[in-house]
């Protein structure tokens, strides 16, 4: 299978970013040939959206999105799913429950090509916080992960800050375990210092500077190249790029930039959101230089 | 499939033993993931004013059929934004000929986001917060029988 073995982060697209679009106008293969077109070189997926019959694919389906891996040269990146303790609604479930239904997506993960998972944490508060238990509930799924090379990574997205401690617990974590098979996927809306009139801004949030990232990269095995607005001059408006992927690339990040658009104008009729996502493209090998 | 949460295609009389026995829609998810059927809150179905409630709305989802009270602890089987899913409802004489003015609401749970955001949605009423990518709770359409 296809696999970008060059040094340096690398160009990618979360294929979140087709919500709109996806199974309407553009099908599984179109997306792959989109990415394929801005050069870039690997995918995330959301299981539960874009895996035929989630999570029970057939082994018809698992050739055929390696087909397309080895038709458009992208490598599968990560996998993006959910840990929903609240599945059922009248109560949380238990660390065993949780565990079992992790390591399904693990297995899942792992037969589909993925090295590392987008593991998303059920929260408790407005600050994101993740459910007490989940030191039990990733823990309880290391041992499997280890065994089939998987990481597991929270999405750290806007509220949330770069040096909060809900950050250093998680650090704190994997130095405890000393594993390799939980880290963190950084979202670039952490940056973000720019935000339209009147929209929502959580009064707690602080953006982070360009150099936060810094000390984390050894933890970090995916990151979200969240963006906002982009101009026909291929600048993203509203967070620092060229000083956030310089500050990666100059201190050794070798993982993905995984192009993620959550701008609600994608759902306009006649949204073109692979035209976006080519703009978000250019600017990133303009500024790497590849 | 209809970008439209009420699908064009699948809204009929159901007959069985030669007799009309009830009638079905399809409705697909908006929503831009799938979720287990244990997430989903379904309102009521409103159709020319007659409501329905979630336990007289029987849920066939990939071919296999559920009640609410099958959905509400199913955290196995899933739900995907491909695959519509057909609302059956038990009516003698089923909807007669002509236009019919149907309105749906549901939402999912979604433990990533803040517990407080769900506890604030009512499945019968518009979204209190709404994201596109989420869906709009209700949902309405004007179908013909024939």
């Amino acid at each position: 299978m296809y696999r970008n073995t060059n040094a340096g982060p690398k160009r990618g697209v979360a294929l979140y970013s087709y919500s709109a679009e996806f199974g309407f106008e553009k099908t599984l293969e179109d997306c792959f040939e989109d990415i394929h077109d801005m050069g870039a070189t690997g995918v995330e997926i959301l299981a539960n959206t874009h895996i035929e019959n989630y999570p029970y694919p057939t082994d018809a389906w698992v050739n055929y999105w390696f087909s397309l891996c080895d038709k458009y040269q992208v490598e599968p990146v990560e996998y993006g799913h959910w840990i929903d303790c609240r599945v059922l609604q009248d109560r949380l479930l238990s660390t065993e429950e949780a565990v079992a239904r992790l390591e399904q997506d693990l297995r899942l993960a792992h037969r589909l090509g993925f090295k590392v998972l987008r593991t998303k944490m059920s929260v408790i508060d407005d600050a994101l916080n993740p459910v007490e238990n989940w030191r039990e509930i990733i823990k309880g799924a290391l041992p499997l992960a280890e065994r089939l090379g998987l990481t597991m990574c929270p999405e750290i997205h806007i509220p949330t800050n770069l040096k909060s401690q809900m950050i250093q617990d998680y650090i704190d974590f994997i130095n405890e375990t000393g594993t390799k098979s939980f880290g963190l996927n950084i979202d670039f809306s952490v940056f973000r210092h720019k935000f339209d009139e009147g929209e929502f801004v959580d009064p707690h949030f602080v953006p982070n500077e360009p150099e936060d990232i810094i000390p984390l990269i050894p933890y970090i095995y995916c990151c979200h190249a969240k963006f906002i607005h982009m101009n026909d001059d291929f600048e993203e408006t509203t967070i620092p790029y060229k000083e956030v992927l310089m500050a990666l690339r100059d201190n050794g990040y070798n993982g993905y930039l995984l192009s993620e658009y959550e701008g609600a104008d994608k759902y306009d009729q006649g949204y073109e959101v692979g035209q976006t996502l080519r703009k978000h493209h250019i600017m990133m090998k303009n500024i790497l230089g590849y | 499939m209809d970008k439209q949460v009420i699908q064009s295609v699948g809204f009929r009389n159901i007959e069985e033993n030669g007799e009309v026995v009830g009638f079905q829609l399809k409705i697909r998810l908006p929503y831009y993931r799938g979720v287990y059927l244990s997430q989903i809150r379904p309102g009521h179905l409103i159709v020319d004013g007659e409501s329905f409630g979630a336990d007289e709305i029987m849920w066939r989802v990939n071919g296999e059929d559920f009640t609410y009270a099958d959905m509400r602890k199913d955290c196995t089987r899933h739900w995907h934004p491909m695959e519509p899913a057909t609302l059956i409802v038990k009516k003698p004489g089923g909807l007669k000929q002509g236009f019919h003015d149907l309105t749906y609401g549901f939402c999912c749970t979604h433990s990533y986001m803040p517990p407080f955001m769900e506890a604030l949605e009512d499945p019968d009423k518009p979204a209190v917060i709404y994201f596109r990518e989420f869906g709009q709770n209700t949902n309405s359409r004007r179908l013909l029988i024939v």
